[in-house]
């Protein structure tokens, strides 16, 4: 048995209803019923509290970084050198008055972006950031995360449709092409990937790069491929165009203030810290370091989240080097160019094993 | 013609060049930047730019060879808070006459002993600090000084009171020079002598006290005619001391002093 966060958490609820047990009258009879969900209740909070704090030091080096490529400095007086800038940023948002337009559907101008935020939350319990330090050991992970992943354009598209306006709805319907288009090429990417290592655990890619290597030598046109469609796929320059604050004013997310507004803005980076950690799990490697530099207590986590915040910077150099492309030019890129490369990839990782990589077969956890 | 046809098709750009110059340049210059601002501040960075009024401060800051100013300097002749010398202050008007943007008002200021005179209070919010005034003030009290830091979160506190303005002077900013030179065969202030009924006005407001009333003799009445009803004086302007304010034109009750060229 694998030490998953979900064990962990049971271990320690189960010891503590087995103090507190007693003090509680009848909590006898509910015992393994309490502890399996109180588990389920840590897990979902060290989640979210793992993906929250991820993301506040995501925005913060986004304006950090941004600001030293266009000549600033970026947050510089909340906290040390603007940590807490986005803290307070968010009070301000969370302060806010809820309210929605007088034609708007309520029901899916308040739903949409709370799914989007949510189901993007729930993507993080999939992701292992070190071994085992995920909800639980699934089988298919990889899978799962990719499918929950695709889930967006919907509840994009339900929120700017119910916010009853021009430019959000044109947003939501860019964002729903562009999105669709771009999945087929990142998925494509992936299966180069699960070709090498047989397995769509993620634990298990991450231990086949461990051992033979990352993936981002042998795949490298894969690893290039997967990071633009994956710019395209969390909607950042510049494949920006959902938002395009020069035609669209603020994409699909025109209509929405205070929380909401905060709910999408989470939602962006949350997915974007998802992007982050699947090129890190999938193309460098995840956890492992070459050299035993791995091997200390807690390293596996600190070389991870460093991997991320370069992954990240990379999209923040990105965004702030090029212009926006066209529409015409997003579909081009995305159906002439990226897809038949990924189905070069593809060809060239089946290649690899047909030539004898070694794919070593783990044992089922 | 087929030459010139030929001339204007230009080739296509190969895809490389345009992956080369669309991705790769932007972000190898943007990685440039990226690397200078490591090691060199990027801006002034405003509630620490007060030091750079600081002397020794400056000195040490390094400037590059040939360039006037670097960063973390400010120029000489830079045009920011007004500095005022209220004790030189004529009182002229000339720098609320000057003002494009109408942000000077002449406002009652104590001198000193007991006496008030009209001194300038200056709007920042309305200022452009375009520096007319400090061209036209002819005593050279209303001075641009470096200062900049007047930022503020009430409205009100934008507006500088004379008293304000002497302090910013007391603080011994660097000045741009003052009033520029005066042009040769500049307008003079003519009197129609005819109008003119010697009431003292002008002689009375002039700031620099250049005009003085000097008796004319009364002519005899002819019979039958009547001679008007005036005081038997007449100003007369010393030049050299006049500073074109115009007080006399504006306070002359029969509009009798003009300005005209030098006879």
């Amino acid at each position: 048995m694998v030490e998953t966060l979900y064990s962990v958490a049971h271990t320690l609820v189960v010891l503590l209803l087995g103090l507190l047990g007693p003090l509680v009258p009848g909590s006898g009879a509910y015992g393994p019923f309490l502890a399996v969900w109180l588990s389920y209740l840590v897990v979902g909070a060290l989640v979210f509290a793992v993906s929250l704090v991820n993301v506040l030091v995501f925005i913060w080096w986004e304006r950090k970084l941004l600001g030293r490529f266009m000549d600033r400095r970026g947050a510089m007086h909340v906290g040390y050198a603007g940590l807490l800038q986005n803290l307070a940023d968010g009070l301000k948002l969370f302060r806010k008055q809820p309210f929605s337009p007088r034609e708007a559907d309520d029901l899916g101008y308040y739903f949409g972006p709370t799914a989007y935020l949510v189901i993007s939350i729930a993507i993080l319990g999939f992701l292992p950031i070190s071994f085992g330090f995920s909800g639980g050991a699934v089988p298919l992970s990889l899978l799962v995360a990719l499918a929950l992943f695709s889930f967006a354009p919907l509840f994009i598209f339900i929120a700017s449709w119910s916010s009853n306006n021009k430019y959000s709805l044109i947003g939501g319907m860019r964002t729903a092409a562009q999105l669709v288009a771009y999945e087929i090429p990142l998925l494509l990417s992936v299966v180069a990937v699960v070709a090498l290592t047989g397995s769509f655990d993620l634990n298990v890619i991450v231990g086949d790069q461990a051992a033979n290597g990352w993936f981002a030598v042998p795949l490298i046109l894969g690893l290039i491929i997967f990071f633009i469609a994956m710019l395209a796929e969390v909607e950042r320059i510049p494949f920006d165009l959902p938002e395009a604050e020069a035609e669209l004013v603020e994409g699909w997310s025109t209509e929405y203030g205070g929380m909401l507004f905060a709910f999408t803005m989470l939602g962006d980076y949350v997915r974007a810290l998802i992007g982050s950690y699947l090129i890190v799990l999938l193309f460098l490697g995840g956890w492992s370091m070459p050299w035993g530099l791995s091997s200390f207590p807690l390293s596996g986590i600190v070389f991870f989240q460093l991997k991320t915040y370069a992954v990240f910077a990379i999209f923040i150099w990105v965004r702030a080097s090029l212009p926006r492309v066209r529409t015409d030019q997003l579909l081009q890129i995305g159906w002439k160019r990226m897809l038949p490369l990924a189905m070069v990839n593809i060809i060239w990782a089946l290649a690899l094993v047909v030539w004898g990589y070694p794919v070593i077969h783990w044992p089922a956890l | 013609m087929v030459q010139v046809h030929e001339k204007t098709v230009k080739k296509a750009e190969p895809p490389e060049d345009r992956v080369k110059g669309m991705v790769v340049y932007p972000m190898a210059i943007v990685a440039r930047q990226f690397v200078k601002s490591l090691w060199r501040p990027s801006t002034i960075l405003y509630p620490f730019g007060e030091r750079l009024e600081n002397e020794d401060f400056r000195k040490t800051v390094k400037v590059e060879s040939g360039a006037p100013i670097g960063v973390g300097e400010i120029w000489d002749n830079y045009r920011g808070v007004h500095g005022l010398n209220i004790k030189t202050c004529i009182s002229c008007n000339l720098c609320a006459f000057s003002c494009p943007d109408t942000c000077i008002e002449m406002v009652n200021t104590d001198a000193g002993g007991g006496k008030t005179k009209k001194c300038p209070e200056i709007d920042y919010g309305k200022c452009s600090f375009c520096g007319f005034c400090s061209d036209a003030c002819p005593e050279g009290c209303l001075t641009m000084t470096p200062g900049y830091t007047i930022t503020t979160n009430d409205r009100a506190h934008m507006v500088y009171s004379p008293q304000r303005l002497f302090e910013v002077y007391k603080a011994k900013l660097s000045q741009n020079p003052t009033r520029i030179a005066l042009p040769e065969n500049e307008d003079v202030i003519l009197l129609d002598q005819d109008l003119c009924i010697g009431c003292n006005a002008c002689a009375r407001d002039c700031p620099t006290k250049c005009i003085t009333m000097i008796d004319i003799p009364k002519p005899e009445s002819k019979p039958g005619e009547k001679l008007p009803k005036r005081i038997w004086k007449e100003p007369t302007v010393n030049d050299p001391e006049c500073v074109r304010c115009g007080t006399c034109i504006s306070v002359c009750p029969r509009e009798c002093l003009y300005w005209g060229a030098r006879k």
